[in-house]
């Protein structure tokens, strides 16, 4: 691999306008010299904030034995509290002032240096070229001000990461526009010569997509289906409640006594039990609308030259960014919910970095445009893959051997080991929930089948999964990182074979296709790649 | 997104036309690779026996008598898994295969459940030969090559023998495709 030298390097010294107060102009210079910059004193909040976070995420587990510690011996009132308490602030304050005066930073010949820590150094000099993404964030307690925390993410490990903590935003938003255009660059030093997006990222920057509080509300009520499905069950909150309470009984134990009062009889009592569930079930339902407002909150999603850049959040604003190339598969997913409301969610999936926790919607790998509806879900991923039609379009299905696999080799002998034994043991009840279950994973099995399906055209593979809900997936042929073509030898008998694409964002799995058809589809899927020799990024 | 590309053309191609992954004559790995396995078997499983029939008829320390009823089973079952894992390995490595295309890596294997996998040379990422103890003594090598689909998908060619591997590494290495970008 080629990497960009520094250029000669100039002797500037002069300090541009970084972190302090000097009114921004709209040239803000992105080089700061040779001399080791300190941050703005704001900050010391953020550092303040962090190690909060840390002492929350760290305490948790603490938190049931604190808790029953608070109960047995009222911490609270002995005379150590106080102190301790103030100790343990004065630690973070101190800590946060440490971190600050040991955080320096600068950034020349396209480089960003950062030095931190306070007993264990840590060195970072990232070229601009490796980094794949800049995420600019606002904190809550930033709001106020004009600055913000530039985070810079590698394609390595999750502990490359670096941030920069307090810049204000017209040189973050420089800076970005700066790593971004020096990355192009260095992609397009390959064999494709790629115009250089000038470096006004502002002025063509067109909006695609803005999400509406009631798009929101939407996509709070159908991306948190617990509360829905508890809710499904309230009317038989009262016989469990019941059967609960005989059960207790016959156990020799009276739950009017345990409430302590003969004035409330038993069916009040779990009528009350029933009231607050139903609070409870919508408190839940309020706090995931909540939290779609809370995020998403002002979703723009717009495009300057070749990226795509998401803004939102009530709080603390996110912009989030990823150049158009480096999506790697577009999903449109529709649960059953989403189905019933016409909605779907899009993701742009790009490359997984490090081990990051797959969280579905928060997944820095993913740019989620939520609950839009299915014809703006159609035009977003022809946005982004140009060419593309998901829907309408013919599916070809997977042959019914996935159906006699599923339930004939797989399902029938533990649901008859099963049967056997509850039936030799004489539980009906045992036996009746098999069968019962039996059914239920027969009906996913044979939806599953109904909705798998594929398609191919010039550009693009189709890939169509769901049981109840559907997931449509697009992927550009020529993205593929590697392919595993899978037989048994029942199926070799049979002509029929799987396929696994493994792309830069996760694998894609076809199962019991026509050999044939299967064989094609590597064979192609190979030739796309290797013909093209197109980058994936 | 893509620049324009100058030497585009876009003739139709049949799927009969492309390169075939199915009738590619593929090498065998070397065959010290099933002996060494298959040793590494027999070793493994001789000691379990050795160990359970010491601590049975060692003398120094009396064993509750109903740990020692299982003896014999244990024993049975040490046995068996041992001679499958061997019959295992007799048969179903040799079936792991490769061959080395122009622009991919190509990968046979499985008994039962057959795969074949292809790995694109300008998709990989980085390459190592890695060589375990044991493997150093059979002078065999196993090559590793990354993509960007993760280290779950590693693409892994084991029992090379060492000049082979090298030389695969080599002709990845100074692939023109992979030192495009």
């Amino acid at each position: 691999m080629s990497i960009n030298n520094p250029q000669d390097e100039p002797a500037n010294d002069v300090l541009p306008d970084v972190g302090s107060d000097v009114s921004p102009t709209d040239t803000v210079q992105i080089d700061t010299g040779r001399q080791w910059r300190r941050l703005a004193p704001v900050a010391i909040i953020y550092f303040v904030a962090s190690s909060l976070k840390k002492l929350v995420q760290f305490g948790l587990y603490a938190i049931p034995a604190i808790a029953i510690s608070f109960q047995t011996t009222s911490i609270s009132q002995s005379r150590w509290f106080l102190p301790v308490l103030g100790v343990v602030c004065a630690l973070i304050i101190v800590n946060a002032l440490l971190d600050y005066l040991f955080y320096q930073f600068r950034v020349r010949n396209s480089h960003v240096e950062i030095k931190s820590g306070v007993f264990h150094r840590r060195h970072i000099n990232l070229p601009f070229w490796r980094i794949q993404n800049v995420k600019i964030e606002r904190p809550v307690y930033y709001r106020l001000s004009r600055f913000a925390v530039v985070i810079l993410d590698t394609a390595g490990s999750a502990n490359e990461e670096a941030s920069i903590v307090a810049v204000t935003r017209d040189y973050a938003a420089q800076l970005r526009a700066q790593i971004l255009n020096e990355r192009s660059d260095y992609l397009a030093q390959g064999e494709m010569s790629e115009p250089t997006p000038t470096a006004t990222p502002a002025a063509d920057e067109r909006i695609i997509n803005t999400r509406s509080i009631k798009d929101l509300v939407l996509h709070g009520i159908t991306n948190n289906r617990v509360w829905i499905l508890l809710g499904a069950m309230a009317p038989f909150f009262d016989e469990l409640a019941d059967m609960a309470g005989s059960y207790l009984g016959r156990q020799g134990l009276q739950l009017e006594q345990i409430v302590g009062s003969d004035t409330i009889a038993w069916w009040q009592w779990s009528l009350y039990l029933f009231t607050v569930l139903i609070v409870i079930m919508a408190i839940m339902g309020l706090l995931s609308v909540g939290g779609a407002l809370l995020t998403y909150y002002g979703y723009t999603l717009s495009k300057a030259n070749d990226r795509y850049i998401r803004r939102s959040g009530l709080l603390s604003q996110q912009e989030v960014s990823m150049r158009q190339s480096r999506v790697q598969v577009v999903t449109i997913k529709q649960d059953w919910l989403d189905k019933l409301l016409r909605r779907a969610n899009v993701f742009f999936e790009q490359n997984k970095t490090g081990h990051q926790p797959n969280q579905e919607l928060m997944a820095p790998n993913k740019l989620l445009v939520p609950s839009v509806t299915c014809e703006q879900a159609k035009q977003l991923a022809a946005d982004a893959l140009p060419g593309s039609q998901v829907y309408p379009r013919t599916y070809s299905p997977i042959t019914r051997f996935y159906l006699l696999h599923n339930l004939i080799v797989r399902l029938l002998p533990i649901a008859l080991l099963l049967g056997a034994f509850a039936w030799y043991a004489k539980g009906y009840t045992e036996l009746a929930l098999v069968g019962g279950l039996t059914l239920i994973v027969m009906l996913i099995v044979v939806l599953r089948y109904w909705r798998w399906g594929y398609a191919i055209d010039d550009q693009y593979l189709y890939v169509r999964t769901g049981c109840i809900g559907i997931d449509y997936q697009i992927l550009p042929l020529y993205k593929l990182q590697q392919v595993v073509f899978t037989q048994s030898l029942m199926m070799k008998r049979r002509h029929i074979a799987s396929v696994k694409l493994v792309l830069a964002s996760g694998s894609v799995r076809i199962v019991f296709l026509p050999e044939s058809a299967a064989q094609a589809l590597v064979n192609r899927l190979v030739y796309e790649t290797e013909s093209t020799s197109r980058s994936w990024m | 997104m893509d620049a324009p590309e100058t030497d585009y053309h876009n003739a139709p191609v049949t799927t009969a036309q492309l390169p075939d992954l199915w009738t590619l004559e593929t090498e065998a790995l070397s065959p010290r690779y099933r002996w060494l396995n298959m040793l590494i078997v027999a070793v493994i499983g001789c000691g379990l026996l050795a160990l359970l029939s010491i601590v049975r008829y060692q003398t120094l320390l009396s064993l509750p008598a109903n740990l020692l009823a299982t003896y014999p089973f244990v024993v049975t079952a040490v046995a068996v898994g041992t001679v499958w894992a061997l019959a295992y390995h007799f048969l179903a490595d040799p079936c792991i295969r490769f061959a080395l295309r122009e622009q991919d890596l190509v990968l046979h294997k499985g008994l039962i459940f057959k795969s074949i996998g292809c790995q694109p040379v300008l998709r990989i990422q980085h390459i190592e030969l890695k060589r375990g103890p044991l493997e150093r003594l059979a002078g065999l090598a196993r090559l590793q090559v990354f993509s960007a689909g993760g280290a779950v998908h590693t693409f892994e060619i084991p029992g090379l023998p060492v000049v082979q591997a090298q030389k695969l590494r080599q002709f990845i290495l100074s692939h023109k495709e992979l030192n495009a970008k």
